[in-house]
């Protein structure tokens, strides 16, 4: 008799932290259930695609994946999952090198509905429960750090934005289910872990809100640090702001403004203004001077004129965002934004997304400049011929040499000077420790 | 058990139109039954018509207390939807979700604030929601639109509270834009600004606002489009 040979699973995943987290938890699922993680290019049994669909360039990017990975692996299951899986849901089906095409909202399940493939039964993904917070914490992770999801779904509904068509109306996952995750993931060996969710400043579970949740989650016992996914920039109370005192949570924000124009702002329906960032920017930098700011920007959005994207090159010269995440405005089919006059040309688009892309770069150099004989604790990532690379608490990338098998610990370096070039910059430095 | 919120039955969003009110040539609200879903005065719906592929958002033109949920709409001659809309009759089906939007008031505001509502054309809308929902609030309201008829449902409101601008007739209590109106007003320091309607009028007015002194917090808006 031949024995079973164990099974083989790859995955690839885009898009955002939080199906980065997904992922991660579904191989922690695989793993546990006896399946040996592979790449694509290694024949595997399963391979799963987790989509994003955030940008039309997300949907390219996704259907490129989804047809190298059906191809590498003609015999494999192939599972499609993540946003473009709801947004796409019938298209995708529709598709012959696709076996299963699984939803957001039943992604957890996926381990559930391959094995009752490979047992002969005959199981419809629909069928599967809906449970955005069914993940196990991660046990085998392909990161150093670990997301906790707290949160899913938006009920912002920003013009521009898919998102809540895709990943659903906001929900808040239990303060106690939080707690014992972070818990758990700490248990399982994470130094870092990284607060995710869609819209996670505006958790709600009962009357404890994002604040209040994160100071219960800074009480935990245990050597690890926390940092915070990508937030939007309103509703921040003075207690956000102290909790950055303690030495645990990292002192960096990805805070979304989008555009500096107050006119661009409105027509994103954004909750904030100009000047609301702006307070919140003096606010935490009055009591952390070095706190470091990234961003997100969309450029070229309907009815966007010369004067607004000034303001919003002005806005990022007054911020010193270290670094900007730059999106070109792609139309996103069924929003509010699709039907907006003066859709900007793609030319243009470009010229404003290189504008604040060198300038982006300018402000990270200059930030970097500020940490040069400064001591950062980073927490090693990766060891590649004796160079180590992580992140300091400012969320700033570090090298240094090491000796010997470091990875995931947290070294204290004194940084000497900067190296690499754009978005490619970091900082080298010797271990102090 | 399970921690998401109870998946809405498809039916759950289906309401049935029970009134069509028809308030000039070109605009009319839909009444539907009460609200199934627990809304702030000021919010929005989305509004898809039952088998149809398309959905927009309107704001909410009833009280969070009234017997009926209530849309104001304005027909948009070349538009794909309203027309749409507009061939409803009683008796047809609907599909509205929501609520959405942080635009509105809460109880303890209204309870002890003083406010201007600036809205042009249908952009009333969530102000209507507001004064039903809080009939003792202390409110001036400024509605700018072209001709007089468009004052949607102006026997609701105090006739000290509400300020007609009308820019193609001079039926109004100020003959000119809204924003023209707005300019020669006089507001207590301690004001709070409420603006819905077309963009052009809130960018407009948000910088008369700011020209006048008032800080950008105290300026509250909700663009249509």
């Amino acid at each position: 008799m031949i024995p079973n040979k164990k099974k083989t699973v790859a995955f690839k995943t885009l898009g955002c932290r939080l199906n980065q987290y997904e992922t991660d938890a579904l191989v922690t699922d695989f793993s546990e259930a006896g399946y040996d993680l592979v790449d694509t290019n290694s024949s595997p049994d399963v391979v799963i695609v987790n989509t994003c669909t955030v940008t039309n360039q997300s949907d390219q990017k996704s259907r490129t994946v989804i047809s190298q990975a059906a191809r590498k692996t003609k015999n494999a299951v192939v599972v499609v999952t993540g946003c473009m899986a709801n947004n796409f849901k019938e298209k995708l089906e529709s598709q012959e090198n696709i076996t299963f095409v699984v939803e957001n909202s039943r992604k957890s399940s996926i381990l559930a509905l391959v094995d009752a493939h490979f047992s002969g039964e005959i199981l419809h993904p629909d069928k599967l429960p809906q449970d955005v917070f069914r993940y196990e914490p991660v046990r085998k992770s392909l990161h150093t750090r670990s997301a906790v999801k707290i949160q899913d779904g938006c009920d912002n509904f920003c013009t521009f934005c898919i998102i809540p068509m895709v990943r659903g109306r906001a929900v808040s996952r239990p303060v106690a289910d939080v707690l014992e995750s972070v818990r758990k993931t700490i248990g399982n060996g994470f130094k870092e872990i990284v607060i995710t969710g869609v819209n996670i400043g505006r958790y709600q579970d009962g009357e404890s809100r994002f604040e209040d949740l994160l100071a219960k989650i800074l009480e935990v016992p245990g050597d690890f640090r926390v940092r915070i996914s990508s937030l939007e920039p309103d509703g921040f109370g003075d207690d956000f702001v102290q909790l950055f005192a303690n030495p645990k949570l990292m002192p960096h924000l990805h805070l979304c403004l989008q555009s500096g124009s107050e006119k661009t702002l409105l027509r994103m329906r954004r909750m904030y203004n100009v000047e609301q960032f702006r307070k919140t920017i003096n606010r935490f930098r009055a009591v952390y001077s070095d706190f470091n700011f990234t961003t997100d920007i969309i450029v070229g959005f309907p009815g966007e004129t010369d004067d607004e994207f000034q303001q919003t090159l002005d806005a990022v010269n007054e911020f010193k965002f270290s670094h900007i995440h730059t999106f070109k405005y792609s139309v996103r089919k069924g929003t509010r934004a699709e039907r907006l006059e003066n859709h900007i040309h793609e030319k243009v688009k470009n010229a404003r997304s290189l504008l604040v892309r060198e300038l982006s770069v300018g402000n990270k150099m200059n930030y970097f400049k500020s940490f040069i004989g400064q001591t950062e604790n980073v927490l090693i990532e990766k060891i590649t011929q004796g160079i180590a690379n992580g992140y300091g608490q400012h969320y700033i990338p570090v090298r240094f040499k090491v000796s010997g098998e470091m990875k995931n610990t947290v070294h204290s370096v004194t940084l000497t000077e900067i190296r690499g070039t754009d978005e490619e910059m970091y900082l080298f430095g010797e271990i102090s420790n | 058990m399970s921690l998401m919120k109870p998946d809405m039955k498809m039916d759950e969003s289906f309401y049935k139109i029970e009134e069509i009110r028809h308030l000039t040539g070109e605009t009319f609200s839909l009444k539907l039954p009460k609200a199934r879903f627990a809304f702030q005065a000021g919010q929005h719906i989305s509004l898809g018509i039952v088998g149809g592929n398309q959905s927009r958002e309107y704001s909410i033109y009833s009280g969070v207390n009234d017997d009926h949920l209530e849309v104001l709409i304005k027909e948009v001659e070349q538009g794909y939807f309203t027309p749409r809309l507009r061939k409803l009759r009683p008796g047809n089906m609907v599909e509205v979700h929501g609520p959405f939007g942080k635009f509105g008031m809460e109880p303890e505001h209204a309870a002890t604030g003083k406010f201007v509502f600036i809205a042009s054309g249908t952009g009333i809308a969530p102000f209507r929601s507001i004064v039903h929902t809080f009939p003792e609030i202390d409110y001036q309201l400024i509605h700018g639109v072209r001709y007089s008829k468009e004052a949607y449902d102006r026997n609701e409101y105090a006739s000290d509270r509400y300020t007609l601008c009308t820019s193609r007739d001079k039926n109004g209590d100020y003959h000119g834009r809204l924003t023209g109106y707005l300019k020669s007003c006089n507001f207590a320091p301690d004001t709070q600004f409420d603006l819905c309607g077309n963009s052009e009028m809130i960018f407009d007015a948000l910088e008369i606002l700011k020209r006048k002194g008032f800080d950008r917090d105290q300026i509250h808006c909700e663009v249509y489009f």
